[in-house]
């Protein structure tokens, strides 16, 4: 697939990346040569130096033969008329970054849609989302629902005390019924468990299960669940003013920022919520404001440092629920490792985000794991494929891909080796990067 | 650094070698000649060694570093021009190892200068690889294996970079093995096209062949004593200077114009200044000659057009001994010499860019000091080159003198005469061919010492691969920075 992306910031750039090495011809427009000659220094693409809103540039890029366009420029204005404007040179498909959800509306969608601008992607929405959910379901470091729910991923952090630790999968048995582990992150290693790893305190665990399964597979890893009800920004950004929009009323909201200005209007906007200016690097100030009997604190600062190190201190003295924002690619393995709780990456969601309109046709759906490189695709098994033939015991399924279950119908089912998958079933299964190309097989 | 994946490389560039050996036994088995079994031999000499590497290397990674790149481009080139002389060697058509390694890296570098005195009695086969050391070379080999190795992503960026020549790689796609094999494309055309238009003039096919791999690879190797002076035809030399000219073009220019963008061709700063280069310089010759001699005036015009084509395109093909003209017209052609085809062509010597930046960048310098405080940027196609790229072109002109200085006195230690050497180093360093002295364009290399044709063999391929990609090898934190 020819893919054109304007805006080298942090997403296009990643984007790039990604989807290059997913072997999509890439191109990639941006005004400021500089970053252009950096990245084509790392990745095997093209880049045209023009601006995302001129018909003379954007025809530089070949747009007339490419499928996508997504337009990731700093501004938002600009990325509605790129979009128009690619539509217009030919493009297939237009996938425009905004920061209003405005555009999401069903209402406007078909306006819009007629202009050419295809999709939207709104990162801090969706980075605001992923920190809802681990807020309420606060065993979690990550949690996913597939076909509404039907089935569902949870990353879970395992301590010393879970009654699975240590011990071989295999010999659990029973006590894994409806439960799979799909993925374990230990360290900087991303292991694919087969029968005999075993998981150990400390790791990072990928399952998949069910609804009525959920509550048990918490009580084998050792979780107690516990509402939140205090809860303590660092940083009044974008992702926590949308945080805090998605949260409701239902609880106590304490925000620290340092801008002035940003106090005003996140105290202007938001009913329930007590904003105080302060520099959430002062010890003091967090400790005078209760740090101590928050149930979770989440760091949405711009810095990544500051989130880490904040978030750091709140669970040594004692916060259950920590979630920091770290858009640096480099710290997110130093933060898994500090013990920090959630991570929240907003290019890696943006980036995941339009990675599913990339896919082939028979992939329905995609997510990539914030601290582990395999990534979750739903297949849908078509007829005549290999994946239909046997059961998947006798499949000889590649080792670097794990099968997670199967959606039939309304139905969920977590995986077992005497199933087999029909025709017409959505197949969740875990890969690492180099399993891709083994596993397509299974499903053409 | 990654010796397996070097290694792997090495190899499969060994059965693109073997391979290409193959079609040249093709050719003299056709041709009937003695060179059959030479060719059986030195392909079998690639060829295994070659598989016992990629089969020892099974399983290596993909990934390549900037440095690995330059190592392994120069360890590419020396090795296939090291396996290149088997079939000289072999066929005792050239026996001895320093003229055979001068003779394959005077092809593989498309440098056409020659040690060999008795050209016609060498059968066809052997002719055949010589014209074939110059295509496979012109475009670069490690371009050609890229446009059959999709899978080598950001490291075939490095390995094109590190070959190619001129500043910057321009990508007509996002894929740099689609950005190869459209350049190959337009290579392998235009070289169809001339077969073509010589054989329409009287040349044999053979012959038609041999000379369109030299001229679109700016070679210079011709499959006669005579260079193209053997045929006195206008037709034939002006459709050859029409190719040297075309070869020593920014070949992502000439794919443009092929799909009707003809205005991008003028519009491209370097193609205009190359064009008014060889304007200037032929009107310069042209009119000497009038003054000077007695020739028809047509002859004048294709003499002068036709050397200075050759000579700024790096190819070396004669049609007239200029060191009988006036010292002055041949001085004129020297500094031809040091001035090289567009970045992006075939074409060998410093560059048209490379000149141009200069020449402005020392011009804007005057006004410099006039505003010291003036913001004046050199600016090329429009734009404003970084000055990195400035002191980037700076230290290469100074490598560039600096390797011709230097080696001249290394060369004058087995040569004797200064006009000679200099010629020799200042032909092989922007691999052009005929130089000054006694090695001029109706002489051969024969007479030079063996240590000095080893010598200049490097030189070639130091110039080949424009000087940083070897240089850098030799550089201590190439090795320890690692």
């Amino acid at each position: 697939m020819k893919v054109v992306i304007a805006g080298a910031g942090e997403v296009g750039t990643h984007l790039a990346r990604m989807l290059s090495h997913e072997n999509h011809d890439i191109v990639l427009m941006d005004n400021d040569p500089e970053k252009l000659a950096q990245i084509s220094r790392e990745v095997d693409l093209m880049t045209v130096t023009g601006s995302a809103h001129s018909f003379v540039d954007l025809k530089e890029t070949g747009l007339n033969k490419a499928d996508l366009f997504i337009a990731v420029t700093t501004s938002e204005e600009r990325n509605v008329l790129a979009c128009a404007m690619a539509s217009y040179l030919g493009v297939a498909r237009t996938i425009a970054r905004i920061n209003n959800s405005e555009y999401l509306q069903a209402r406007y969608r078909e306006k819009l849609k007629n202009m050419g601008i295809h999709e939207f992607i709104y990162p801090e929405s969706l980075a605001a989302k992923e920190i809802v959910s681990s807020v309420k379901l606060t065993g979690t470091r990550q949690y996913f629902e597939f076909s509404g729910g039907k089935l569902i991923l949870m990353g879970i952090k395992i301590r010393g005390n879970a009654p699975i630790v240590n011990r071989p999968l295999e010999e659990l048995g029973s006590l894994l019924k409806d439960i799979v582990a799909v993925s374990i992150s230990r360290g900087n290693e991303n292991i694919i468990p087969s029968g005999k790893d075993m998981i150990l305190s400390g790791d990072v665990v990928y399952f998949v299960t069910n609804r009525s399964t959920q509550q048990r597979l918490f009580e084998l890893t050792g979780k107690e669940l516990f509402e939140v009800k205090n809860i303590m920004f660092l940083g009044g950004s974008r992702i926590a003013q949308k945080t805090i929009e998605k949260l409701g009323d239902n609880y106590r909201i304490k925000v620290i920022e340092v801008n002035r200005e940003r106090c005003s209007m996140i105290a202007d906007q938001f009913e329930n919520v007590l904003v105080i200016n302060g520099d959430g690097r002062n010890l003091d100030l967090l400790q005078e404001e209760g740090l101590a009997k928050m149930d979770a604190f989440i760091a949405t600062t711009g810095s990544s440092e500051v989130n880490l190190l904040s978030c750091h201190l709140a669970k040594s003295i004692g916060i259950k629920r920590t979630v920091a924002e770290v858009e640096n690619f480099a710290l997110i393995n130093t933060a898994e490792n500090m013990d920090i709780g959630t991570i929240v990456n907003k290019k890696l969601i943006a980036a995941s985000y339009i990675y599913r309109f990339t896919l082939n046709a028979e992939i329905s759906n995609v997510k990539c794991l914030t601290s582990s490189e395999a990534e979750v695709f739903e297949f849908i098994a078509k007829p005549g494929t290999r994946i239909i033939e046997k059961p998947v015991r006798e499949l000889d399924f590649p080792s670097e891909a794990k099968l997670g279950g199967i959606i039939r119908g309304d139905q969920g089912f977590v995986a077992s080796g005497n199933m087999q998958v029909q025709e017409g079933d959505k197949v969740v299964v875990f890969t690492v990067p180099s399993g891709m190309k083994k596993l397509e097989k299974f499903f053409k | 650094m990654n010796y397996k994946t070097i290694f792997r490389i090495v190899g499969l560039m060994l059965l693109v070698e073997g391979a290409a050996l193959l079609i040249s036994l093709l050719i003299a088995w056709l041709a009937g000649g003695s060179d059959v079994m030479a060719f059986a031999w030195s392909s079998l000499a690639c060829l295994v060694p070659g598989l016992l590497l990629v089969m020892a290397t099974r399983k290596s990674s993909m990934m390549i570093s900037r440095t690995e790149g330059f190592l392994i481009v120069t360890l590419v080139w020396l090795i296939f021009s090291l396996f290149g002389t088997l079939p000289y060697i072999f066929s005792r058509t050239i026996p001895g190892f320093a003229d055979a390694f001068f003779e394959t890296m005077s092809g593989f570098t498309t440098t056409g200068a020659s040690v060999v005195d008795n050209l016609e009695t060498f059968p066809k086969g052997i002719l055949f690889w010589r014209a074939l050391t110059h295509w496979l070379g012109g475009m670069g080999i490690i371009v050609l294996f890229l446009t059959m190795m999709p899978a080598f992503g950001i490291g075939g960026m490095q390995l094109y970079s590190a070959e190619v020549p001129g500043m910057t790689v321009e990508k007509i796609s996002p894929r740099i093995y689609q950005t190869a094999r459209i350049v190959w494309g337009v290579y392998v055309l235009l070289t169809l096209v001339e077969v073509v238009l010589l054989m329409f003039g009287g040349m044999s096919l053979f012959d038609s062949v041999c000379h369109a791999f030299a001229t679109m690879a700016t070679g210079g190797f011709s499959t006669k004593q005579a260079s193209i002076a053997f045929w006195p035809s206008p037709y034939i030399q002006y459709v050859i200077t029409l190719f040297m000219f075309l070869a020593g073009t920014n070949f992502t220019l000439l794919y443009f114009a092929g799909r009707g963008k003809f205005s991008r061709l003028f519009r491209d700063e370097e193609f205009r200044y190359y064009f008014l280069f060889v304007l200037g310089f032929t009107i310069l010759i042209f009119s000497g000659l009038l003054i000077s001699t007695k020739l028809p005036a047509e002859q004048a015009f294709r003499d002068s057009l036709f050397t200075v084509v050759s000579v700024i395109t790096t190819t070396g093909f004669v049609t007239a001994d200029y060191l009988m003209w006036r010292p002055v017209l041949y001085m004129l052609v020297f500094i031809l010499f040091f001035f090289g085809g567009s970045t992006g062509s075939t074409g060998g010597g410093v560059k048209i860019m490379r000149i141009v930046l200069l020449l402005k960048n020392s011009y804007y310098e005057l006004r410099r000091i006039i505003h010291p405080s003036g913001v004046i940027p050199v600016k090329f196609n429009k734009h404003a080159i970084e000055p990195r790229v400035i002191s980037n072109v700076l230290a290469f002109f100074m490598f560039y003198l600096m390797v011709f200085f230097v080696s001249t006195v290394i060369l004058m230690i087995f040569v004797g005469d200064m006009d000679t050497s200099m010629g020799a180093v200042a032909s092989c360093l922007g691999n052009i061919g005929p130089g000054l002295g006694s090695v001029g364009p109706v002489f051969t290399y024969s007479a030079v010492p063996d240590a000095g044709k080893v010598f200049l063999s490097l030189l070639m391929m130091l110039g080949r691969l424009e000087l940083f990609t070897v240089l850098v090898i030799f550089s201590p934190s190439f090795w320890t920075d690692q």
